[in-house]
């Protein structure tokens, strides 16, 4: 058993940072009030809006916009700002016409479900219900997204926006992320946007110091990962998952 | 209530009806939460330690083959932005090192009465754990399940996994995925847990930088993994419709 007292070399620059604001004590508990969130649904009423609610009050406990509810002033300060909205422009080409077409990433904006699923049916993935996806991409760590935005040279002329690629990942915002979901629109594809997307998720990642960034890769795409430094089962390493039986 | 107190210290034969069903008879008291507030970080810290569990995948290891003790820091977040929290306690004395030997305590009132109380988070020492994080709307995500070694083989750890299960599924997941090593694919097989029936293969970030250096080359430590981050590539301008290059991403 470790002593209180000491903590390993790699902890003490953490330890001192944090003992310039706050007692360390304030570190090894965790608000008693993230629990009054976590309220597990009733088994027999699994009406929709109660199954919603659930989550929402799980996430409320865990807010990442909501820091001052479950955490204690000083440590808002020492928590690391979420990763900031960010659009950056990959491509940019004009037409003769003088149309003008920018592809455009995007972080940390709101993706509308109804256009991520028709997304989804063009590339061929099964439906998955609006609400869970809503909830999913909400609660996710990141959400890329690359729009392409159409100017036609006529002033007068309406700009043409469309979602044409998105990427997510899910993570405990220490360790582990998971990278789920990476599409981009068929016509799209084969430039390099989809490489884009995951290597900036990647980059996110790493810049909050999270070392561990899975996929689960269908066969047809391992190789596509693997040009961009994923590796199959290393040391061994698998993914499993459950599978009731009844 | 979240909280169950199970005070079985009975002598139960294997039960042929659940394979899976460990003998009982040396289970201890336990008392298993899925508060996070009866969470004590340093003590999870201890037991990670005494498993040597790391929270790395690609941990540095000594010349012993023991793991680094858990930042501290970083193991509070994780446990803050986790979905399901699963802590088991027990009494000190049922464990390796702990109180008083069980043969020779003491059969007195007072012993009488401090048996009698049930085990809580505040009596108990932490002696498994386990979490799950989600996106509370299609996937989960199991880590870090661990029970200190002298409890080891009594069912708990499949205890802690069924409660994550049991909590993910009454709020709608049931895509809940689970990453091991060699050694933990025969625990988590016992739980339910199998190859993806679809045929998908994991994949883990562990790019490394190219041996010639550059100098603007970042890279990013995560155990003994020294992971190149994607260096920023300029976006591409055009002006007529022509195919971009790969090189320009």
């Amino acid at each position: 058993m470790l002593p209180n007292a000491s903590l390993a070399p790699s902890s003490m620059r953490h330890l001192h940072f944090s003992a310039c604001h706050y007692k360390v004590s304030d570190m090894i508990f965790i608000p008693s009030n993230a629990y009054s969130r976590l309220m597990p649904a009733k088994k027999r009423h699994r009406v929709f809006p109660l199954r919603a609610s659930f989550w929402d009050s799980i996430k409320s406990g865990f807010l990442k916009d909501n820091t001052t509810q479950v955490i204690e002033p000083p440590l808002t300060t020492l928590e690391e700002e979420e990763p900031l909205p960010q659009e950056i422009v990959l491509v940019e080409n004009t037409q003769p016409d003088g149309t003008n077409e920018q592809i455009i990433f995007s972080s940390g904006g709101e993706v509308d479900v109804y256009e991520l699923q028709a997304l989804c049916d063009k590339v061929g993935w099964p439906r998955r219900p609006l609400t869970k996806l809503a909830a999913a991409l909400k609660n996710s760590f990141m959400v890329a997204t690359l729009h392409s935005t159409k100017k036609s040279s006529d002033t007068e002329g309406d700009n043409q926006k469309q979602l044409i690629g998105m990427a997510r990942a899910t993570s405990d915002h220490a360790f582990n992320a998971t990278i789920w979901d990476v599409v981009v629109d068929p016509s799209y594809q084969g430039q390099g946007l989809g490489k884009a997307l995951v290597e900036q998720l990647i980059r996110a990642l790493l810049q909050r110091d999270i070392g561990n960034i899975t996929l689960f890769a269908d066969s047809k795409v391992v190789d596509f990962y693997r040009n961009l430094g994923f590796e199959a089962d290393p040391e061994g390493i698998k993914g499993m998952f459950w599978y009731p039986r009844y | 209530m979240y909280a169950i107190s199970l005070q079985s210290f009975s002598f139960h034969p294997l039960s042929s009806s659940n394979p899976h069903n460990k003998p009982k008879k040396n289970r201890p008291p336990l008392f298993i939460s899925t508060n996070p507030s009866h969470l004590n970080v340093l003590h999870l810290r201890d037991l990670f330690f005494s498993t040597n569990l790391s929270c790395h995948r690609f941990p540095h290891l000594d010349s012993h083959g023991r793991v680094e003790p858990v930042d501290l820091h970083k193991l509070r977040t994780a446990v803050l932005h986790s979905s399901v929290v699963v802590s088991v306690f027990s009494r000190g004395e049922f464990c390796e090192g702990e109180g008083r030997d069980m043969e020779t305590s003491e059969f007195g009132i007072g012993e009488l009465i401090r048996r009698a109380v049930p085990v809580s988070e505040s009596n108990g020492r932490l002696v498994g754990f386990g979490r799950a994080v989600s996106d509370c709307g299609l996937t989960a995500s199991i880590y870090d399940v661990a029970v200190i070694p002298s409890l080891q083989g009594l069912g708990i750890g499949h205890m802690i996994v069924k409660r994550i299960i049991r909590f993910l599924t009454s709020g709608g997941i049931y895509d809940i995925a689970a990453l091991c090593s060699q050694k933990e694919r025969l625990f988590f097989e016992a739980c339910g847990f199998k190859e993806d029936s679809l045929g998908s293969t994991t994949m883990m970030y562990t790019q490394a930088a190219p041996n010639c250096v550059k100098d603007d080359l970042l890279v990013k430590c995560s155990g003994r993994m020294m992971l190149l981050v994607p260096p920023m590539r300029k976006p591409v301008v055009s002006n007529e419709m022509i195919p971009i290059d790969e090189k320009g991403f």
